[in-house]
């Protein structure tokens, strides 16, 4: 599950929060802070926190809550829709939960606390070639951010994730910051899916660098989207991803290409690829595909074959990311090609990376075959000179 | 200029070097003084403000309240339910150190996830010790000075704080300064649930007005939103009155520098009468000898700035520390550790001092240029222009006195205070040579039958005038000055004194342990209260409550009390009827306000003020104005039951105790002590000793006063040296004369000291009405424009008798040297054409 492992493997998250908020807080020079945060990441203390070493079952709805004994952990929704007359959007909204301690600090103070949240929320107005990306942070005490599992809601500040009183569906998403807000109304038109074995997503070697899965691959979506003064009404689908974990990424992984297809014909393919340092492709690459049925089955590395089509490269911060993918499931007789809807959906916040709505195109079998999602592709940076 | 005009005019200087010296020596401790100030108030300044900016960060507006600040979930409120960023909020205090209970530091709680845009620079620990895990979670960790050590403890009531290091504030003007996590000030400073304020940052023009407006839509009762640049204003624009002041006193010195630069130069003039009616003789032009004179002044004036300068410099490093001591008792707390050189400063005292030199010497070059070509070797002349000019001395002498009255009366700024002061003292010392000559005729029946050297003594005083009158002039003022400081600060202490006994009437006086002045949130417990009221031996029982309060933009205390009724007769009223105040203060809809307060704001007993209390704004009556000196911001005295009502809050800060009739105070004290202490720790102190502190305070502030006093006193003291003993060496042929007649050198010495002993203690009985003039314009003009409060008018003789004693010592040692010399000269050689 790395899946979207999403670049935020636990640790990484953890050190780079710290990190970066303390640049924030006292700025220092610009090379210093990759620095720091590849030192945060060679040497963590895990020491104290819960670990996924195994598969367990999931209890809901309390596991749509959060589990603080876990570093890190996420809420992370992302979807394409368009408004009336066909004017496509794409957005993502992430809440990140991370620990500081594996146990809470004394009681002495209402803003006293262990818990810290971290918020993405990004817009992709296609038409208007315009990418909005926000971040905040919190600490998760006073209510200013935080997360319960009934009734289901996880918040930081203004943006907000809140479901029903028994159920995460519907699910209302909400957020807003300059100029730029979404309202939205999910549900769930399949059952959730568990990602790796039974909901544990193995990411490296070691024992425990593994994190509990699961995903919502398609949520009819609906609501209004603001633009400045301008406000949409707006419809489409959305995913959601629920993961948490201690430790994942191991000293060889470099970074991971992460992908999140809707399927016109109603299937879904979710597959992330770990990069090595080495160059290679890590055999903890994995990925489900979810029929339009609902029935899924887990993809390994070997099924799959990527390939990148041409390279961007971000004006703003000079990494050099893929312009586009190939992807190959022969087994399926499937062949598809990923391209973004807007080439710079970079995110230059705390930790930079790329993560944007695409379109799909290719053919399953004879059949030629469409579709949307989103993309994920980190730690492209250009290597930091000595 | 030829080079002949130069040479000859060097030539003469040069052989007088004492001449030069004593002159160059009154023009830089003028500048000195002006610069040391000067230099002193930037440091204190800069130190503010830097301290301020890194303090306030980027903070446009505040959101405050009352004495309880805000509460913690209206910000949670604005986050969360309003959606609104750029807020952050502030938990800061003061606290002092454990081992140094005098030495406070401000205690700044800020939220490190909002901190972003607010106060990026505020701090900058760009050491590897940051820490920002420890911050948030270790409940002693904290951000330090670098220049403490890596554990720091603090003290508030009994408890104490052992803080760690968990990174290190650069730049020594964040000395004072700690910055914790919110939490960990919460818990520093007692104060649970609580915000300070909270600090916002809006956009500049239209939109931001706006948005000001919103915000201040959604404000709950009790709470302000506020521009921060106008807080800060507030505070300080006291401290610039206090600034003002001080650099007012150190022109006085300036002033008396360049009445020596005048003396030196016109009696350079006069001793080269000759000379120059030989260069006349020779071609020389007038307008070259009056550019020559000038440039010799100005030259001598450059030295003089230019070691006044260093000699500032030098002052100024040790007047930082009693202008920041004082700021530190009355204003706020500052940690000025760099003394500051700044150029402008320097170039201002340059420029001062060559100005005071120009405008000194421009008479004496006129003086010089008018000498006819080959003209007389005498002064007599002069002597008979200045005895002409006597009527005029005396018209533009009244005039300048009474213009400088008229803008005093008139005017009601601080500024225009300073402008009539200096006009008035002008005025005085014009007076001066006309009453020199009213006072040797008055002399004239006593010394006829006193002998030939009497007659002498006296006579020659007044026939010298334009060196003698310029010299007891500048020399007036120059004690004046002393005269008038000293009576003012001696005004203002015994003020304070009377103030202070009457107002602390009390028995004994109960608090927590010192927790750093105002700053701390300790209560007396409503249990200590009872035990109190409940102790046999005590008759009744005052309560105050100290809180800060925002009044039109300014800090203002608000004390709410419960006053016994002996403790409302230690309250002077100068406003409003006793009897009726306090039957209107007790409704609690009335209330007190001290004079500063009524002087600054304009307000008077029977006006009514607004005050934005946590119910709400609410307008009271004011009852009465009653002097006070303890806070030049203001006060307002409330009554309990009102403050408990409209702000809801039931501290008790404080408490005194009356004892019954003929009780044993020692053993009240011992046993209240024992009583009370068992409930809660506590401080009890006699009224005697709270008297004594404030008083202790009083003294410490004035003490920069003092030392300015005694640099004018310096000043004069050179001056009465300077003045004097060139006058006697310049009858250095006279004296050969009188010798060559057969006067004997012990004879000529009494005559000399008899003149300068005489000039000394004209100067001194000057001194005497003029200061006491300066002293009622500090008094009742400046002190009450600067600070709003009115002080008793009180003159200590010895005061007097002292500056005239000094004057007269001064001016008989200045004898001593041209003395010296000319019982040593023998007198053909003296009468030899010089």
């Amino acid at each position: 599950m790395l899946k979207r492992a999403r670049w935020l493997v636990g640790l990484l998250l953890a050190t780079a929060l710290l990190g970066a908020t303390a640049y924030r807080f006292w700025p220092r020079p610009q090379a210093a802070e990759s620095v720091a945060v590849r030192s945060a990441l060679s040497g963590p203390d895990d020491a104290g926190y819960r670990r996924a070493y195994a598969p367990q079952p999931f209890h809901f709805p309390s596991d749509h809550g959060p589990h603080p004994d876990f570093r890190t952990e996420w809420w992370y929704v992302t979807g394409n829709l368009s408004a009336a007359g066909g004017r496509p959007f794409g957005y993502q909204l992430t809440l990140f939960r991370i620990a500081l301690a594996p146990t809470p600090p004394p009681a002495d103070s209402a803003w006293r606390g262990h818990q810290v949240y971290m918020g993405h929320f990004a817009l992709t107005d296609v038409t208007g070639k315009q990418f909005h990306a926000f971040e905040r942070f919190s600490r998760g005490a006073l209510g200013l951010a935080g997360a319960r599992a009934a009734p289901f809601r996880v918040w930081l500040e203004d943006w907000a994730l809140s479901g029903t009183e028994n159920d995460v569906f519907p699910l209302r998403v909400q957020a807003r910051q300059e100029g730029v807000a979404l309202d939205l109304t999910l549900t769930a038109a399949k059952p959730l899916v568990l990602q790796g074995d039974r909901g544990l997503s193995q990411k490296s070697a070691a024992p425990g660098n593994a994190s509990y899965y699961y995903s919502y691959t398609r949520l009819p979506t609906r609501g209004t989207i603001r633009l400045g003064e301008k406000t949409f009404e707006v419809s489409g689908a959305s995913w959601l991803d629920r993961e948490w974990s201690t430790s994942a990424l191991g000293p060889e992984q470099s970074g991971w290409d992460w992908f999140a297809l809707q399927l016109d014909d109603g299937r879904e393919l979710m597959f992330y690829r770990m990069r090595r340092k080495d160059g290679g492709a890590d055999s903890y690459s994995k990925g489900v595909l979810v029929g339009a049925d609902g029935q899924s089955r887990p993809l390994s590395q070997a099924e799959i074959e990527l390939q990148p089509l041409g390279q961007w490269r971000s004006p703003a911060s000079g990494d050099r990311y893929p312009a586009g993918w190939r992807l190959r499931l022969p087994a399926e007789n499937l062949e598809l090609t990923v391209t973004p809807k807007l080439a710079d959906q970079e995110l230059r916040l705390t930790v930079r990376y790329w993560e944007g709505a695409v379109t799909v195109s290719g053919r399953s079998g004879d059949q030629p075959i469409s579709g949307q999602g989103y993309l994920e592709m980190t730690r492209y940076e250009t290597p930091i000179r000595p | 200029m030829t080079p002949l005009l130069w040479r000859a005019l060097l030539k003469h200087s040069l052989r007088h070097p004492w001449q030069l010296a004593l002159a160059i020596l009154g023009i830089a401790l003028g500048v000195a003084v002006v610069l040391a100030v000067d230099l002193a108030n930037a440091s204190a300044r800069r130190g503010f403000e830097l301290t301020m900016n890194r303090v306030t960060g980027r903070a446009t507006h505040q959101i405050t309240g009352g004495p309880q600040g805000v509460p913690e979930a209206f910000y949670r409120h604005l986050r969360v339910e309003r959606g609104i960023q750029q807020i952050a909020p502030v938990v800061t205090g003061y606290l002092p150190r454990a081992d140094r209970p005098g030495h406070l530091f401000q205690i700044l709680g800020v939220d490190p996830f909002a901190e972003g845009p607010f106060r990026a620079a505020a701090a900058d620990p760009t050491g590897k010790d940051f820490d920002l895990r420890s911050l948030l979670l270790d409940p002693d960790a904290a951000l330090l000075p670098g220049a403490l050590g890596d554990h720091l403890t603090l003290q508030r009531g009994e408890n104490r704080f052992i803080l760690k290091r968990a990174g290190t504030l650069e730049g020594s003007e964040l000395n004072g300064l700690i910055i914790a996590d919110i939490s960990t000030a919460q818990v520093l400073l007692g104060y649970a649930g609580r915000l300070s304020h909270i600090d916002v940052i809006l956009p500049d023009g239209p939109a931001g007005e706006r948005r000001a407006d919103e915000l201040r839509a959604r404000l709950i009762d009790g709470l302000r939103l506020e521009r921060s640049d106008m807080r800060n204003q507030a505070t300080a624009d006291l401290s610039a009155a206090f600034s003002l002041n001080l650099l007012a006193m150190s022109l006085l010195a300036l002033v008396v520098g360049a009445f020596l630069i005048y003396n030196a130069i016109s009696f350079a003039v006069v001793q080269r009468r000759g000379l120059l009616g030989i260069l006349r003789a020779l071609g020389v032009s007038r307008r070259e000898i009056f550019a020559g004179i000038l440039g010799e002044a100005l030259l001598l004036g450059l030295a003089g700035s230019l070691l006044g300068s260093l000699l500032g410099v030098w002052i100024g490093s040790g007047l930082i520390h009693l202008v920041t001591r004082t700021i530190n008792d009355f204003y706020y707390v500052l940690n000025v550790r760099d003394f500051l050189i700044d150029p402008w400063s320097l170039a201002k005292g340059v420029a001062l001092g060559l100005t005071a030199t120009l405008v000194a010497a421009w008479l004496p070059a006129r003086e010089a240029a008018a000498v006819a070509p080959g003209a007389a070797m005498s002064r007599a002349h002069l002597e008979t222009r200045w005895q002409l000019a006597l009527p005029r001395l005396i018209a533009a002498g009244l005039l300048l006195f009474a213009g400088g009255g008229a803008v005093l009366w008139l005017s009601r700024s601080l500024a225009y205070g300073f402008v009539g002061l200096f006009l008035v003292i002008f005025g005085l010392a014009l007076l001066t040579p006309p009453i020199i000559v009213g006072w040797v005729r008055l002399n004239r029946p006593l010394v006829a039958r006193r002998g030939l050297l009497a007659r002498m003594a006296n006579r020659d005083v007044a026939r010298h005038l334009s060196r003698t009158g310029i010299a007891v002039a500048a020399l007036m003022v120059a004690f004046a000055t002393t005269v008038g400081v000293g009576v003012m600060v001696d005004s203002f202490r015994g003020g304070v004194a009377i103030w202070i006994h009457d107002l602390l009437n009390a028995d004994l006086y109960l608090a927590p342990p010192a927790t750093g002045g105002d700053h701390g949130a300790e209560s007396l417990r409503p249990a200590t209260l009872a035990a109190l009221r409940a102790a046999p031996g005590v008759a009744a029982v005052s309560t105050y409550r100290r809180a800060t309060i925002d009044f039109r933009g300014r800090p203002v205390q608000l004390i709410a009390a419960d006053l016994a009724p002996a403790a409302q007769r230690g309250y002077r009223l100068i406003a409003g009827d006793p009897a009726v105040a306090w039957r209107a203060f007790q409704t609690g809809e009335s209330v007190l306000i001290t004079e500063p307060l009524a002087y600054r704001q304009r307000l008077n007993a029977g006006d009514t003020l607004e005050l934005a209390t946590a119910a709400g704004p609410h307008r009271f009556a004011i009852a009465g104005v009653y002097l006070d000196y303890g806070s030049e911001h203001g006060r307002i005295l409330i009554h309990r039951s009102a403050y408990e009502r409209y702000w809801r809050d039931s501290n008790v800060s404080s408490a005194a105790a009356f004892a019954v009739e003929g009780a044993d105070l020692t053993a009240l004290g011992e046993h209240l002590q024992d009583r009370l202490g068992a409930i809660q720790p506590v401080m009890l102190r006699p009224n005697r000793d709270l008297q004594a502190r404030t008083l202790e305070i009083f003294d410490r502030t004035f003490t920069i006063t003092n030392v300015l006093r005694l640099l004018a006193i310096l000043v004069s003291v050179v001056g009465v040296l300077s003045a004097l003993s060139a006058l006697q060496l310049e009858r250095a042929r006279e004296f050969a004369v009188l010798r060559a007649i057969g006067m004997r050198p012990g004879e000529i010495g009494a005559l000399v000291s008899l003149q300068t002993g005489f000039m000394g203690a004209v100067a001194g009985l000057l001194a005497i009405p003029t200061g006491l003039v300066l002293a009622l314009v500090l008094i009742f003009v400046i002190n009450r424009r600067a600070f709003g409060w009115s002080l008793p008018f009180q003159v200590s003789v010895g005061l007097l008798a002292e500056t005239v004693a000094l004057a007269t010592a001064a001016a008989l040692l200045a004898g001593v040297y041209p003395i010296w010399r000319m019982s040593r000269a023998r007198p053909a050689e003296a009468l030899r054409t010089d």
